[in-house]
């Protein structure tokens, strides 16, 4: 390769070459872990295992769709369906302990899409967003840090050594990914003005989804509007978080845009956006694990370095760099934390 | 010899990963490619307003010219999706890189709650009403988040008429354990027009019908 494209190439392989330490995809590990174990436990807890997810014959309304997991099991029987349900749970637990390395993520991922896809009538965007998450953590070495395999391995719970920082790029492409194609797809003219901004007022009266009564909306139906308004132009406009990143990692670089961008906290405000719409799903609507699964890829928006800042820790010295020199590392290496190649 | 090559394999997966989630992602309307779904109602609707928009403004066209330049286009996009889709199927299904983010795109106006009501002595009562505490009768199910993606699929979406039967016997199933005395359950929607805040706030009456009835006896129900 010659020319642009191959300086392009160049800089697209050292840039998924670059590594930090583990404490962001550690984190986002035990916030996706924790998810998952809530979301095959609640299916459980309410009892509807054999309404959903069972045939007739064990109580079930319908036929289940093995993939190739139930295939290989034998068919989804009620004894193969439990014994996935255990194995899902008991592996999502593993891995917000994060014990066993990656393999944890494996199964915890085979184990939910073997689940769920049991009935495609009863899922839900939440479970596209677990098992995108499950397959980044399986990718990356999110165990080296926060985990009992840190602990099993150092004696201590923490660990310095640098990790590979492209799942978490990955992560962050994602949900802007989500976020800017549900926004292109609100074509509805509720979500417009040509509709009066009413798409949430609605939205919020629908008996599927609603938590409880919402007619007194009505009485705060500005208010409505405004999140109306609000939420879409965060959802569309949310590629400009990319740029922002960019624009923050070539703070060196000329045009009115980047400084703009740079004097303003373009993220910060995307944050507390989105926080503010999930909190108000989470109090209105029952949409399952939705709103959790997706601040949890929140925690992939901030660098090792700024997490472990806001936990009083150091740190590593460098904000996109490969890994540093500190005496923590150094000692974290000599116990093999980190198995080299 | 591996760890020079390595990187640049791991930036060529990584721009296949990135490449398969994306165009997996992009939106596709539903039944693009049914030309039968293009006349319904309220797509001809459109049609027509957006021919009226487009001749406003000096774009000379008819409905059916629209229409028909719009499914060419519509078509040709989902072909050339589908065509580029084809290779990531395996890596979607086994890796769980499933995409498809429309989420509330546009507000049910007409939405529905389900009714279950058993007969007893010759006479209805409702056993389970969606959203009213009164009656709740597999409420801890049928109020789950799951049950309630596919209560809204049953209601809301085409497709699903199979599903609905299927879940009207389970409940026959259930309510012939559950109620000895009954000879019959019926299940039934009560679809209705979202009131508009004015109307919320003038406490107007809702007014709906129901529809899609399903009645079953329960004596000898298995």
């Amino acid at each position: 390769m010659t020319g642009q494209v191959g300086r392009l190439w160049s800089r697209w392989v050292r840039f998924l070459d670059r590594r930090e330490p583990g404490t962001t995809l550690a984190l986002w590990r035990i916030a996706v872990g924790s998810c998952l174990f809530g979301t095959v436990a609640a299916v459980a807890l309410a009892g509807v295992v054999p309404a959903l997810w069972l045939g007739p014959a064990d109580g079930g309304y319908t036929e289940p769709q093995a993939n190739w997991l139930f295939r290989l099991l034998g068919g989804a029987t009620r004894a193969n369906v439990w014994v996935v349900v255990g194995v899902t749970l008991a592996a999502a637990l593993l891995t917000t302990v994060g014990l066993g390395g990656r393999w944890p993520l494996l199964l915890a991922l085979q184990g939910f899409i073997a689940l769920f896809r049991l009935n495609p009538a009863a899922t839900g965007a939440h479970d596209a967003v677990i098992t995108n998450s499950l397959w980044l953590l399986f990718l990356s070495r999110s165990t080296v840090t926060l985990s009992l395999d840190c602990r099993l391995r150092t004696g201590r719970w923490t660990c310095d050594v640098p990790v590979p920082a492209w799942p978490r790029y990955l992560a962050v492409f994602q949900l802007v990914l989500i976020y800017f194609t549900s926004g292109v797809q609100k074509l509805s003219a509720t979500w417009t003005p040509v509709g009066g901004y009413s798409a949430l007022y609605y939205i919020l009266q629908q008996p599927t989804w609603q938590r409880g009564d919402m007619s007194r909306a009505a009485w705060v139906y500005p208010l409505t509007q405004l999140g109306t308004a609000i939420s879409w132009l965060w959802e569309v406009a949310s590629p400009l978080l990319l740029l922002a990143y960019w624009y923050r990692a070539t703070p060196e670089r000329p045009g009115r845009l980047r400084r703009l961008f740079n004097r303003f906290n373009f993220r910060r405000g995307f944050v507390l956006i989105g926080l503010a719409v999930h909190l108000g799903i989470l109090a209105f609507l029952e949409v399952g694990p939705f709103s959790w699964i997706m601040v949890s890829l929140y925690i992939c928006l901030y660098h090792p370095d700024e997490w472990r800042a806001a936990s009083g820790g150091r740190a590593s010295g460098g904000r996109e760099a490969a890994g540093g020199t500190t005496d923590e590392r150094r000692s974290c290496e000599r116990r093999s934390c980190e198995r080299r190649p | 010899m591996w760890s020079r090559v390595w990187p640049h394999v791991r930036a060529v997966l990584v721009a296949l990963h990135v490449v398969a989630v994306t165009v997996l992602a992009l939106p596709v309307p539903d039944g693009v490619q049914d030309r039968a779904t293009w006349q319904q109602p309220t797509v001809r609707q459109e049609m027509r307003d957006w021919a009226d928009a487009l001749n406003a403004v000096g774009f000379e066209t008819t409905p059916e010219v629209l229409e028909d330049r719009l499914w060419h286009l519509a078509h040709g996009y989902a072909t050339a999706r589908d065509s580029v889709l084809a290779p990531f199927g395996p890596y979607y299904e086994y890796c769980g890189t499933f995409q498809g983010w429309r989420m509330f795109s546009g507000p049910q106006m007409f939405p529905a709650t389900l009714h279950i009501d058993i007969s007893e002595a010759g006479a209805w009562r409702p056993v389970f009403v969606e959203r009213d505490r009164r009656y709740g009768w597999l409420a801890r199910e049928l109020d789950s988040y799951r049950f309630r993606a596919l209560r809204f699929r049953m209601q809301s979406s085409v497709g699903f008429e199979g599903d609905y039967e299927l879940f009207a016997r389970w409940v026959a199933v259930r309510a012939a354990n559950d109620f000895p005395t009954a000879d019959r359950v019926r299940v039934r929607l009560f679809r209705y027009r979202l009131q508009t805040p004015a109307e919320v706030q003038a406490a107007t009456p809702v007014f709906g019908q129901f529809e899609q009835e399903i009645v079953l006896p329960l004596r000898g129900t298995p």
